[in-house]
């Protein structure tokens, strides 16, 4: 069917898998990058303050740091 | 999932790969501009956390001068 004939962009069944399994590496390595960036910056200063603002979180900070 | 592949059937994988790193990187730049205009998450300044601009210690500020009035 889909391996016999041309497609819409020249490319066979087999090559759009080959392709695809490359893009999906470069996708899963972005992810995890921007992932452990987030996990490392929310450590740092996280983005959801309590109901009482960001004192809360930073009062545990500071008697941590010092 | 499985069928996904079947994108670069329909999408020249050349222009989706040129768009998509375009997008992603001007939305990247966009969002560390936004960040580096923060007071809280601006990594250069290192401003301390709850300095001028915390909108925890202004409110800390305000209550204290209302105290002092």
């Amino acid at each position: 069917m889909a391996d016999e004939t041309v497609s819409f962009t020249g490319l066979t069944d087999e090559q759009a898998q080959e392709l695809h399994e490359v893009y999906l590496k470069g996708f899963y390595l972005f992810s995890g990058v921007a992932l452990v960036a987030h996990l490392l910056t929310f450590m740092w200063r996280p983005w959801f303050a309590g109901p009482e603002g960001f004192a809360a979180l930073e009062a545990v900070s500071r008697t941590m740091i010092g | 999932m499985e069928k996904f592949y079947k994108i670069w059937l329909v999408f020249d994988p050349r222009r989706v790969f040129v768009a998509q790193g375009v997008f992603l990187f001007l939305l990247a730049a966009m969002i560390h501009f936004v960040l580096l205009s923060t007071d809280r998450y601006n990594w250069f300044e290192g401003n301390p956390v709850g300095g001028a601009g915390d909108s925890a210690s202004l409110i800390d500020l305000g209550a204290r001068l209302v105290t002092m009035v």
